[in-house]
């Protein structure tokens, strides 16, 4: 019985047949998704995978060539200058904290010659040109251009930009006189350099009581020079090392492909010319031994520099004033003094680390890992020396993303509550297609309107002096991450507001009414049975939102500012309104510039590898909760 | 008096205002957004039309919408008069005024002429990839939908479907990248150094190069393709499965073939669906820059794509501009001054104008299918 039900009915004919065929066309078809996937994942781990060996060898000469040993002097030194500028900015907010007044007013005058400048210089510079040249000055050619000068000259009179620092009499007197100047004038008008004379001088008063502050921090900067020349003495020896260091390696590169070509080769007259080539261009040693002596003769130069800066500098910023009256200065002086300890602490150890440096320590695979996960420099085309390290760029990454979801999430979860919960017919009918809208608009449209619109409108309000209790403002640069941040917001609105509108759609109608029955209001409703019940479903729509903003490049690339640097969290929130560079725009910025094979080219593979594993993990995580959704 | 709150309580409600407040928050966050939206389109409108739209008689600056791309030149003659002029009508101007001398010459890239180089090149990757991602997504939707039963394999294709969705578009312009323009066969007779592998095909010299397809219009298809194929499928098998079960049933009942049944009671009812969702698929495909940077877009191109081509299947070998490339290169390359605002507003608003009519036209067309199809 089992064996007739088993056969094949007589009908239906054995081996290849048309309705075959088309079955399996089709079901190819659906398996070019999962080949595509694999596609994916085989070519970046392919490109991406030779990154560490390449990347280890790279760090490898780092250490042979002894540009590590020099490092480590040279990182006390920068942490110097650092602290040097720091002071410096403190010195200079505190100046020009007490002659505030002076100095916008000098700055407004400036701002509103310059604007003028900047309208009248082409017409100008024609007569210029044309009277040097020799043109006769009662010419007609020369009215018309007086003309055309101006008729500019009260185009650019009528839009000045405003100067709330400065008096109405003032501003008439200003503008009159550039009104009145002359085309071959070229000092500035009699109030800006007034203006600017004020202000030095009240720079120069204020500068008085301070002299002990001056003093301290010039003796702080001048502490370093005896170490800055040790190490500008060490980079040009060991840049020399390493630079024949990697013409070896170029060369045995050249010498495997040569012997490779030979193997291949058919015609033995041709195979030996390539094996001749291979010999010929076998590498020379490169002589590291002699050029590494001499670098670890200077090891007790070294140690005594870094005890003689440490001496010094311990003593010198013991004289740092307590507090200074400005809250910039003051915050500025805190960090420097708060920073002080810790370079005062890393000099001390930096004596045993140049004694027990040794140039011929295995540099093993993991370092190449551990350096490209946790390192704090992504350099890239330096002469120095080239670090592939992550962190600036996932900082960055994960700070938009925060900025974009503590915008989208009340935003676009508020509005999904309200339209499905609270909104009339009509409501819905009109804010639904708007939000289905945005969604259309391309990534590059928003960075567009981020870059010439959105950030210049949040720099302008950041000058407001209204607006100047809040930290970070005004800011530095109109492209930074909460520019970023608020344009990805926008547009992962639609995101999660369709999906929350989905999950809270998916709520059985028996759950409200039931509520509704037992004498709930609206509200109760809404937040304690329907909200709850959609809870899981409303998650994995921000989560989605998530992985939409970690993976958006061009919104990043155009707005983001594009500096590869871990923002300085010592300014607290206003860490937010300073340029960052992400994971996506790094791959984006730098893929069409590298050569093919190249460690950075696969240091970029490696970064999209991590992109793709932290975006599907997020969506995986998310798929979790809309199945635990099912009512 | 049909509300039972005001028949049975007088007064207020308990809660009212509470009530009132969440409401009115809810709202306002919602309308905020709605507002922020009009504000950006209104924006883009205010500075796009005077680009586009002239107060003469075609009412529409053809020259912007038909010109090519060139460098612009702008500069004073001699009489002061301030000249705006793309690259070639500068040069004719330079030989027509012989030794008259130009003052305060400023270039700037890529905003002179109009912008027919990128749009037509967007034209040609929307329409390369959705015929690639129709013909593939269409085929796989009707395996997920007509033949396919519970299995390993069923299973493997959602996921995998579930996890291309989610990928960056920037990963796949890596996967592009390194895939079709550096890795696909090609047949050729001379293999490039970077082959990664060769097969003779005994058929002359010519041999089977691994080489990839270079920076190329159909590298930048076929990336698109990859990348919208998620969104194709999911959308297509849901028309396919709209079609109720009862025209299967019944065309298998008069013996037809399975094939016959797709072909014939299937596929011709949720044709208008499937086609009605790829608009939209065209908005994303349209718009994403990510994937072609690398695969197929250039930035500056002298000649429209078929012309000087040695044969017409150099086409798909060349590289193209691209809409949305240009954009980025507008905003990203060149400073923004009063000069180049005319490239930069210009070029957005066309693209936006695209865009709005695609995603509105699907919004209509949605909406008339859900009327017409009831069963």
């Amino acid at each position: 019985m089992s064996k007739t039900a088993s056969a094949p009915h007589r009908f239906n004919k054995s081996g290849l047949s048309l309705e075959k065929a088309i079955k399996f066309f089709f079901a190819s078809n659906a398996g070019l998704t999962i080949v595509i996937l694999v596609l994916i994942i085989v070519f970046l781990l392919k490109e991406g995978l030779g990154f560490f060996p390449g990347y280890r060898r790279e760090l490898e000469i780092y250490r042979i060539a002894g540009l590590e040993f020099v490092d480590l002097s040279r990182q006390n030194l920068t942490t110097h200058e650092q602290l040097a500028s720091v002071l410096n900015r403190a010195y200079y907010a505190e100046i020009n904290g007490k002659c505030a007044r002076e100095l916008k007013r000098s700055r407004e005058a400036a701002a509103l010659f310059n604007a003028f400048s900047d309208q009248t210089t082409a017409t100008r510079d024609l007569i210029l040109n044309n009277l040097t040249a020799g043109i006769d000055p009662d010419s007609e050619m020369l009215a018309t251009l007086r003309k055309n000068h101006a008729a500019n000259v009260q185009k650019a009179l009528a839009k000045l930009p405003p100067t709330p620092h400065l008096t109405l009499t003032e501003r008439t007197a200003l503008i009159d006189s550039l009104r009145s100047r002359d085309v071959t004038a070229k000092d500035d008008p009699p109030l800006v350099a007034t203006l600017t004379e004020q202000y030095a001088a009240a720079q120069q008063v204020q500068a008085k009581p301070l002299a002990g502050l001056r003093a301290t921090i010039d003796a702080f900067e001048a502490t370093g020079s005896d170490l800055s020349t040790l190490v500008s003495e060490m980079t040009t020896a060991v840049t020399a090392t390493k630079e024949s260091l990697q013409n070896a390696d170029i060369l045995e590169k050249d010498r495997k492909t040569l012997l490779a070509a030979a193997a291949r080769a058919k015609d033995p007259a041709e195979r030996a010319r390539l094996m001749a080539d291979a010999q010929a261009s076998l590498a020379e040693q490169a002589d590291i031994d002699g050029p590494m002596q001499s670098l670890m003769l200077r090891k007790p130069t070294c140690i005594e520099a870094h005890n003689a800066l440490r001496q010094t500098s311990s003593e010198i910023l013991t004289q740092l004033p307590t507090a200074l009256s400005q809250p910039e200065a003051e915050r500025l002086l805190r960090a420097a003094r708060k920073a002080a300890p810790v370079f005062l602490t890393t000099l001390g150890q930096a004596p045993g680390q140049i004694s027990q440096w040794r140039h011929d320590t295995r540099v093993p695979l993991s370092a190449a890992i551990r350096s490209f996960l946790t390192g704090k420099d992504w350099v890239t085309g330096g002469e120095w020396q080239d670090f592939y390290g992550i962190l600036p760029l996932l900082v960055g990454s994960l700070m938009i993303s925060m900025v974009a979801l503590c915008l989208a999430i009340p935003a676009g979860v508020g509005a999904a509550i309200y339209i499905n919960q609270f909104a009339s017919g009509h409501e819905q009918s009109l804010v639904k297609p708007v939000i289905e809208f945005i969604q259309a608009i391309p990534s590059v449209v928003l960075g567009f309107i981020g870059i010439l619109v959105f950030g210049s409108v949040l720099r302008d309000l950041s000058q407001l002096d209204s607006l100047a209790w809040v930290p970070g403002f005004p800011i530095e640069e109109r492209l930074n991450i909460f520019t970023a941040g608020c344009l990805l917001a926008l547009m992962s609105i639609p995101t999660i507001f369709s999906l929350a509108e989905d999950a809270l759609n998916n709520v059985p109608s028996a759950y409200s009414e039931a509520s509704d029955a037992l004498g709930a209001s609206r509200i109760q409703t809404s937040f304690r049975v329907v909200i709850p019940a959609a809870f899981s479903g409303i998650l994995a729509a921000v989560l989605l939102g998530l992985g939409r903003v970690i993976g958006e490049t061009m919104v990043v690339l155009l707005v983001a500012g594009n500096r590869i640097k871990i923002p300085d969290f010592s300014s607290g929130i206003g860490a937010f309104l300073q340029p960052s560079h992400t994971l996506t725009g790094i791959i984006a910025q730098e893929l069409g510039e590298v050569p093919l094979g190249s460690v950075h080219y696969r240091a970029l593979f490696v970064v999209g590898i991590l992109l793709f594993t932290i975006v599907l993990g997020i969506n995986a995580t998310a798929h979790k909760f809309v199945s635990r959704t099912q009512h | 008096m049909h509300d039972p709150e005001t028949l049975i309580r007088k007064g207020l409600p308990k809660g009212h205002f509470k009530d009132l407040a969440v409401r009115l928050m809810l709202g306002i966050t919602t309308y905020c957004i709605v507002i922020i939206a009009a504000l950006l389109f209104f924006k883009i409108i205010k500075d796009g039309v005077p680009v586009l739209f002239t107060a003469k008689a075609p009412f529409v600056d053809l020259g912007f919408l038909l010109d090519k791309n060139e460098t612009l030149h702008v500069f004073d003659d001699a009489q002061g008069l301030r000249h705006q002029l793309p690259a070639s009508q500068y040069s004719d101007y330079i030989k027509s005024h012989g030794e008259a001398p130009i003052y305060n010459e400023q270039t700037f890239s890529y905003s002179g002429g109009g912008i027919i180089g990128p749009i037509v090149g967007t034209a040609l990757l929307t329409i390369g990839s959705m015929v690639l991602a129709l013909f593939f997504g269409v085929s796989a939707a009707i395996y997920l939908s007509e033949y396919a039963k519970q299995s390993p394999f069923i299973h493997a294709v959602r996921i995998a479907i579930l996890n291309l969705a989610g990928i960056p578009s920037i990963v796949f312009g890596l996967f592009g990248f390194s895939v079709f323009v550096l890795a696909v066969p090609v047949i050729t007779s001379t293999p490039s150094d970077r082959s990664l592998l060769t097969l003779p095909l005994f058929i002359g010299d010519a041999v089977l190069s691994f080489q990839g397809w270079n920076s190329s219009l159909i590298a930048g298809c076929a990336t698109l393709a990859c990348m919208i194929l998620p969104v194709i499928i999911t959308a297509s098998e849901e028309s396919l499965r709209a079609v109720p079960q009862g025209f299967r049933d019944a065309s298998l009942a008069m013996g037809a073939t399975r094939w016959q049944t797709i072909r014939t009671c299937v596929l011709p009812f949720s044709m208008p669906g499937i086609l009605t969702s790829s608009l939209l698929a065209i908005t994303r495909v349209a718009g994403e820059t990510a994937p072609i940077m690398f695969t197929a877009a250039v930035a500056a191109k002298d000649d429209l794509p078929w012309q000087a081509l040695a044969n017409p299947f150099d086409l798909l070998s060349s590289q193209v501009q691209a809409l949305p490339y240009h954009i980025y290169t507008l905003a990203a390359r060149i400073p923004a001054s009063e000069y180049t605002q005319r490239a930069q507003y210009g070029s957005v608003f066309v693209f936006l104008i695209l865009v709005a009519t695609l995603s509105f036209g699907s919004m209509l067309l949605r909406a008339k299918l859900r009327a017409k199809l009831k069963w």
